[in-house]
């Protein structure tokens, strides 16, 4: 009973904290640049206001373009109970998916939407569409290098075992491969989620948008899902990030909801930490020219692959 | 500080010393090959000085702060205020392959290197096995530096680079080395590159360029 509480908690906590990280993150980027910026809670005020709205749909699009962030949304929630979130022993769904499975169900919420951008023909959607498959398509290799770097430290890709094996030793912790994973990692954090030096978040120049492109046809209720679809995945990328890679101490034991609940407390402080990486990296690079994007997802490529390679020399 | 963490840390900085390398490779700028090929040889005499914590040797201090002094400080700023700034090199141009494709046969060969020098197959008692396949992909990557930069200041990092890693692997297989065999190969190491310097400048200054592919046409 309390391992089905506990994974509604964890569900909910990725639903409903993920607007605040992305309020927070925008917040922080326009004080840091020397603005006032919005308040936190703007993306929650930006829901509301979608939510109550009606959406014009092209006569031209399918059900594909209906269905399209709905599918997007089940799978990031499906991706909410199967990672550590706040809890380090797996809950009830967790046999779901490992890693690999997770990243198919993400990479099954991009397919949809790219999908639905080429579906009502609009050509900036096709561009936006193009784009990040593009991107997807060379991502893809390099985020399965980095789970194989997580295998060769804890001889398996779930994303528990890797959690305890680098918690539990220090030396582990301090492993080549771990290491050269993390950065990997991170930079594909920083491509699956469109931010700078990918692309630019708050950019409104439509020629030059590669994510935002796609969701430009959206709006009124569907354009708030889709929203909620970007922040879901920041956050939960975030949250992998953090707790199965560069802290994965302090999540709460499943044993109880008061332990949850710990881990939720303490999730949220880590994402501080991520949060801050990203945003010092949004405000001190400019975004890179279309083709250099392939360089810095072959440098995070390559910083899995001499991972994995010393992780077979050196052993554990 | 254990053997066993040190024999970590020890790996953590080979680790660093081929990810510079692939840094030079992946670059285009040559403030940037030297600033990487500073900072390399920087963590180079950060691995010797614990190699002589681990051994105890007094001549192996003397190495760590020669390498320090001579290649962390000495040869970069020689090279920016001889080479760099006087020739006013700014953009690598003469690269014989694209950035990614050299980065992808880099990572081949870091394997190749990894598959040939195997630490199982290595003799036992070493302060840290791994270093060594990583030494000899430092040394592959510098010459592959070499192979695919035509500039001759580029193929003077390269061939730096190479030297360092061939440094990467004699403090870790044959740390007990005689002084003045490493204070030879130091000897060697400057004499070179006074040589390059004044080879390049030479260059520069008949043919106006220093692109080594020019090299390869006849002239009157």
């Amino acid at each position: 009973m309390t391992s089905v509480a506990l994974q509604i908690l964890q569900s909910a906590i990725v639903v409903i904290f993920a607007p605040l990280y992305a309020g927070v993150l925008a917040r922080a980027e326009a004080i840091v640049q020397s603005k006032r910026g919005p308040s936190v809670l703007q993306p929650y005020w930006d829901l509301a206001k979608l939510l109550r709205k009606g959406s014009a749909i092209s006569e031209n699009a399918s059900w594909i373009f209906r269905i399209a962030p709905f599918v997007a949304f089940s799978c990031y929630l499906t991706v909410s109970t199967i990672v550590p979130i706040i809890t380090d022993q797996p809950l009830p769904l967790a046999f779901l998916a490992d890693l690999i499975g997770g990243a198919f169900v993400l990479s099954l919420a991009g397919f949809v939407t790219a999908l639905a951008a080429l579906d009502t023909a609009s050509p900036l959607g096709g561009l936006g569409a193009s784009r990040t498959t593009w991107i997807g398509s060379l991502a893809e290799p390099a985020l399965i290098l980095v789970f194989f770097t997580v295998a060769a430290v804890s001889r398996s890709d779930n994303p528990y075992f890797e959690n305890h094996t680098v918690a539990g030793s220090i030396s582990a912790y301090f492993l080549p491969t771990h290491l050269l994973g993390v950065v990997a990692f991170f930079m594909l954090v920083l491509v699956e989620n469109g931010r700078i030096p990918i692309d630019n978040p708050t950019g409104s120049i439509e020629i030059s948008m590669i994510e935002e492109s796609r969701v430009l046809e959206y709006s009124g209720r569907e354009y708030a899902i889709i929203k909620w679809d970007g922040w879901m995945k920041l956050f939960l990328l975030s949250s992998i990030f953090m707790n199965v890679f560069v802290i994965p101490w302090g999540l709460g034991h499943a044993d109880s909801i008061a332990g949850g609940v710990e881990g939720a407390l303490a999730l949220l402080g880590k994402l501080v930490v991520c949060g801050l990486a990203i945003v010092v990296i949004d405000c001190s690079f400019a975004k890179l020219r279309l083709f250099r994007i392939a360089e810095f997802i072959g440098a995070s490529f390559l910083f899995a692959l001499i991972g994995i390679v010393t992780g077979y020399v050196i052993g554990r | 500080m254990s053997t066993v963490n040190q024999g970590l840390l020890l790996d953590l900085l080979s680790v660093a010393i081929l990810l510079l390398t692939f840094a030079c490779l992946g670059s285009k700028l040559f403030d940037r090959y030297v600033a990487y090929y500073a900072l390399q040889s920087i963590v180079l005499s950060v691995a010797i000085a614990l190699v002589a914590l681990r051994l105890d040797a007094w001549d192996l201090w003397a190495l760590a702060l020669l390498t320090f002094l001579i290649k962390g400080i000495g040869i970069p700023i020689a090279t920016r205020r001889y080479l760099i700034v006087r020739l006013e090199l700014k953009r690598d141009v003469a690269i014989s392959t694209g950035i990614s494709t050299s980065l992808i046969i880099g990572a081949v060969l870091t394997a190749f290197a990894y598959f040939a020098t195997n630490p199982s197959s290595l003799p036992g008692g070493l302060v840290a096995s791994s270093s060594v396949p990583l030494s000899n992909a430092v040394i592959l990557l510098g010459a592959l530096c070499m192979v695919v930069r035509r500039n001759t200041v580029a193929q003077l990092i390269g061939w730096l680079i190479l030297e360092n890693g061939v440094f990467l692997g004699a403090i870790t297989l044959v740390a007990t080395f005689p002084f003045i065999v490493e204070a030879g190969i130091f000897l060697d190491l400057v004499a070179g590159v006074l040589i390059m310097l004044t080879l390049v400048s030479g260059l520069a200054h008949r043919l106006a360029t220093t692109n080594a592919s020019e090299l390869q046409e006849l002239r009157e």
